[in-house]
């Protein structure tokens, strides 16, 4: 039996390039590892009755045409809102952003006035220039040295558009691109906690600090997130996570796509420079003109192929390629609802996120530790309890709460972290705590997965969520290494349709249909 | 035509010596008794003389030196044989020599991968940076509506930056936004050799070797000098032997200097520069002012509040300008004794720069301090002792060291500059006994020079070196305010000619060049 394409990983971005491929014409087949789909998009009873979105937890980047042209919501996909984030501080205040505009200025307000009036400029302004990025995310990434008169024409494009905006948003986009997301956000306001709570955004799963120059940008991913065409809105799936993944599998098996669970691929087979097919744990082979993988390009090039067999230059761009993960997670399987001092109660602001971000010198301290290779003993959490949104993921009465953790390095410079795991969970448990004091309280069951537990148990290499970090050098034409960013790789038919090609991590699923329509193009020249 | 230019630093005398060249009737209006902005030599000890500020060049562009025949007029630069030392507090030291095939035969020694390296390392810096000084003498385009000439110098760089190769291509997009730590960490193993290249990438900048674009940082330094170990380049005299020349070529050429003639205020009628106020309440005219002063002085004290759009305006008070450099200038009885360098070895060890800030981390932890506004424990220390190669600095056998320290942010989160200048003082004697034990006995006067007194003394706001900080949103188009990076102000014939305009990175002059090129066009298309 022979398959048009292999794709290695059923993660979201595998399962999006199986359901394009497919509804191309393509014989398909999606080999996942484990025995459930979704990568680190899943949904699993981890205890009974509690469904933990166990690592990504949150969508809101999914592109609006994948779910249009996929018919993701006919699929069973169901987005419901998750409303504001919610900062508690330490001195008994709280900010409470909410997706009601008007009653977020007011409590703006409350803390500056100035602020509360920069929020609404600097809304309009991050909305200009996602519109501005917001192409370049459905764009194979052009080669700047390549004398293809295409890939030049499409940089002149790019220049045009760029020449295309007034004076100030050019400014705007210069900066948001290069300066840190504190001095970014220092333009615009003065409100600790809010400047704190922002730029947490453009730390998340990057190991940097809200300090490094850099992580601007990433506040602009996050407002690149698109709901039913609201800009900036956070969602969660029906059902955890994984219901996206279930969503997109089941897309791609009406497209004729077929699926296998438990199906470790462990090489890669090549003939002569080509990709012919893979090789199974079990020894099994499989036939295929082209192999897809969503993998990272450590575990794709250095562990399924003969890096001797690669060219030089392209092994040691896979080698320097960083990945770094700098994050964790605490699933908690909970008998009653977290009580804030600062705000009592089972309030709508549950229902949103909680962040623990009370101060941009506390996120930057967060960092520090990091980057000498400890977590940090008062990290920066963001909390979500899903259950209150979605009761069908916890019995009744009871709660799943998530929480997202940083820092963690993937490196640690004393002890491993199969030692360090507890104690690590008890630092986030103490960290919530501090602001809520009942949480331990109320714990029924904990997971704690640590950088090291998502590499092992969810093939995310040195436990990095976006499989390798979002810093300027390893963004679009340099990811994931300078001259293979379109989705082509040195061997013929192997391609990269994972995180860890443009435009990159996140319920996106934008490299996987990207990386479609690369292997589109190149399969309909034949 | 007159034309008046405020502040007599390097650049400014640059600009002085051009625009008089070409036949106009510049005058240097100095705030100071002498000369020489940042780049001067004071006696700091009756017999000892040494270079206040600034302590090595960047160094200055060769046609400069050529135009203004700067060595007819008495400067005499010197390139020590060791580049950079640098000392590791554990009696290991690394001395990268200015000849880098030799710095390859001590490297040999521990490591013969680290030596094949280095000279691969220096020989991409060399290609990368030739291409990359092109970058430095252009005028950054206009980015509103690029002329045709605009498209023309872009045109040529882009041409330029092809003729590199493909690797190297690739290597300066990557290395620009990159972390010069992870950058040195691609190339070296041994971390003190790691450490000392990765210093290049945060001279100067309020960042830490793991701070994005300090790669850029490094590639810039690059670009002016062109070597891997970096710039060292000294004049005899110290740099106030520099700039004493410079004015003397400007004089000549026939510029008129006038030192305590601090300007107050840049007179503008309908939307013109016509002149400037004197503090001694004299007002002079002229048809085209020039500023060398900084940005924020220029637009925010200088020209009268109400002559500039609030836009404009508020975009120069978020041009970031906080400095985290301090310096410490010492008198010394006799030559320190480093550990590291053995006494017969010693003068030619400590002829260039000398690196203290042995790893990564150190330097990491170092910036760190400067995030919460407090000055570093352990600071990295830039230093030079200028008496080794140039007696005529210090009595015999006394010595003068010059010490560049980072991380000392002008913003202090607790007290005032005065009350820790001592304290910051005693921090860097400190950290220089474990490399130089016995230092100390040895300090017959010790200068503290807070970014305080840099911005009160000399002018430079926000105690900034480079009169604003070095970062990707302050590059070319962008220096200092995007739309306005022509040298050319929102006020017609009123000019910008100093650091805070492009390159504007160090002792270079490249600044002053190029502003005066653009006021020559002007003045030229004017008639």
């Amino acid at each position: 039996m022979k398959y048009d394409v292999i794709v290695i990983g059923g993660g979201h971005n595998g399962l999006v390039n199986a359901a394009y491929l497919a509804r191309a014409g393509r014989k398909v087949l999606v080999l996942e590892r484990r025995h459930v789909l979704g990568g680190a998009a899943v949904t699993e009873e981890v205890f009974p009755g509690f469904k933990y979105s166990v690592c990504s937890y949150v969508v809101s980047l999914l592109r609006p045409e994948i779910i249009r042209e996929l018919d993701l919501p006919r699929h069973g996909m169901e987005i419901l809102p998750l409303d504001g984030t919610f900062t508690p501080m330490p001195d008994g205040d709280y900010l409470w952003r909410v997706n009601d505009h008007a009653k977020t200025r007011r409590e703006i307000a409350r803390h500056s006035r100035l602020d509360a009036e920069a929020y609404d400029e600097y809304g309009k302004a991050m909305v200009e220039m996602g519109r501005f990025i917001k192409p370049m995310l459905a764009m194979t990434p052009p080669d700047p040295t390549s004398r293809d008169p295409r890939g030049l024409l499409k940089l002149l494009a790019l220049a045009r558009r760029f020449q295309a905006l007034t004076l100030d948003d050019k400014d705007h986009q210069i900066q948001l691109m290069t300066m840190s997301a504190i001095d970014f956000l220092d333009r615009w306001f003065e409100t600790d906690v809010l400047k704190a709570t922002m730029a947490a955004s453009g730390i998340i799963g990057t190991f940097l600090g809200v300090r490094s120059a850099g992580t601007a940008y990433v506040l602009l991913h996050h407002y690149m997130g698109e709901l039913d065409g609201a800009f900036r809105s956070w969602g969660l799936a029906r059902g955890g996570t994984g219901a996206i993944s279930q969503a997109i599998a089941d897309a791609a098996r009406a497209a004729g796509a077929e699926v296998r669970t438990n199906a470790a691929v462990a090489r890669i087979v090549t003939k002569e420079g080509t990709a012919t097919g893979v090789v199974l744990a079990n020894g099994d082979e499989i036939h295929a003109s082209a192999v897809s993988s969503s993998l990272d390009p450590h575990r794709t090039f250095l562990k399924m192929l003969e890096p001797a067999h690669l060219p030089g230059d392209f092994v040691d761009g896979v080698r320097r390629y960083k990945l770094r993960g700098s994050s964790g997670k605490v699933n908690l399987a909970l008998d009653a609802l977290p009580d804030f001092t600062c705000l009592p109660g089972p309030g709508r602001h549950l229902r949103g996120a909680v962040s623990i971000s009370p101060s941009v010198d506390y996120m930057e301290r967060a960092y520090d530790e990091a980057k000498y290779g400890r977590f940090s003993r008062r990290p920066y959490v963001d909390v979500v309890i899903p259950s209150l949104t979605d009761p069908s993921i916890a019995p009744p009465g009871k709660h799943v709460m998530s929480c997202f953790v940083q820092y963690a390095p993937y490196h640690l410079t004393e002890g491993s972290w199969d030692d360090k795991r507890e104690e690590f969970g008890d630092t986030i448990l103490d960290t919530i705590a501090e602001y809520a004091p009942n949480l331990k309280s109320i714990i029924l069951h904990r997971q704690v997965l640590t950088p090291l537990d998502l590499e092992r148990e969810f093939g995310l290499t040195e436990g990095n969520i976006f499989q390798g970090e979002l810093t300027l050098e390893q963004l679009f034409f340099l990811r994931p290494v300078p001259g293979w960013a379109a989705y082509r790789t040195p061997v013929r038919r192997l391609y990269m349709c994972g995180s860890a090609t443009h435009p990159g991590g996140g319920i996106m699923g934008a490299p996987g249909r990207n990386a479609a329509m690369a292997i589109l193009r190149d399969t309909r020249l034949r | 035509m007159r034309v008046l230019i405020i502040g007599a630093g390097h650049n400014g005398l640059v600009t002085a010596f051009y625009l008089a060249k070409a036949g106009l009737k510049p005058t240097v209006l100095e705030r100071r008794d002498r000369v020489g902005g940042v780049a001067i030599t004071d006696e700091i000890h009756p017999g000892f003389r040494c270079s206040t500020l600034a302590h090595w060049i960047a160094p200055i562009r060769p046609q400069i030196v050529r135009d203004m025949e700067l060595e007819r007029h008495g400067v005499r630069f010197t390139q020590p044989a060791v580049r950079v030392f640098a000392p590791g507090p554990d009696g290991r030291a690394l001395a990268l020599y200015d000849d880098p095939s030799r710095t390859a035969r001590e490297l040999e020694k521990q490591s013969a991968l680290e030596a094949r390296r280095y000279l691969e390392f220096h020989d991409t810096i060399a290609r990368i940076g030739r291409v990359l000084n092109s970058v430095r003498s252009v005028t950054p385009p206009s980015i509103q509506s690029p002329s045709g000439g605009d498209l023309w110098s872009l045109a040529k760089l882009a041409r330029r930056f092809r003729g590199l190769s493909r690797a190297n291509q690739f290597r300066v997009l990557r290395w620009f936004p990159m972390a010069v730590a992870d950058l040195v960490g691609e190339w070296f193993q041994d971390d003190l050799l790691r450490a000392t290249i990765a210093a290049r990438g945060i001279f100067g900048a309020c960042a830490g070797p793991r701070s994005a674009f300090t790669g850029a940082h490094l590639l810039m330094h690059a670009a002016a000098d062109g070597h891997g170990a970096g710039a060292a380049t000294l004049t005899v005299g110290g740099l106030g032997a520099l700039t004493a020349a410079m004015a003397s070529a400007a004089r000549e050429a026939g510029a008129e200097i006038r030192p305590h003639a601090e300007v107050t205020r840049i007179l503008v009628a309908n939307g013109r520069a016509t002149g400037v106020a004197l503090a001694s309440g004299e007002e002079i005219s002229g048809r085209a002012i020039v500023s060398a002063a900084d940005p924020q002085r220029t637009f925010l004290s200088l020209v009268p509040s109400g002559e500039l759009d609030p836009g404009f305006a508020s975009k120069v008070r978020n041009y970031r300008v906080s400095g985290v450099v301090a310096k410490v200038n010492l008198a010394l009885a006799a030559l320190p004794k480093f550990t590291a360098a053995p006494a017969d070895g010693a003068a030619l060890l400590l002829s260039g720069r000398i690196h203290v800030g042995p790893a990564i981390d150190y330097l990491e932890r170092a910036f760190d301090a400067a995030k919460y506004g407090a000055w570093s424990s352990e600071p990295y220390l830039d230093l030079t002792i200028p008496s080794v190669t140039d007696p005529s600095l210090a009595p015999p056998g006394a010595h003068v060291m010059s010490i560049h320290v980072q991380f000392a942010p002008f913003r202090l989160r607790h007290g005032t500059w005065s009350e820790h200048r001592e304290a910051l003082g005693d921090t860097v004697v400190r950290t220089l006994e474990t490399y130089a034990p016995g230092i100390s006995q040895l300090i017959l006067q010790r200068q503290v020079i807070t970014p305080a007194d840099l911005e009160s003394t000399y002018g430079l706001t926000g105690g900034h070196i480079f009169h604003g900080e070095l970062a990707p949103d302050q590059f070319f188009a962008m220096r200092p305010i995007l739309g306005w990076a022509s040298y050319r102000t929102p006020i017609q014939n009123l000019y910008l000619c100093g650091s805070g305009t492009h390159p504007g990175d160090g002792v270079t002059g490249a600044s002053g060049a190029n502003a005066s090129r653009e006021i020559l066009k002007d003045v030229r298309k004017r008639g």
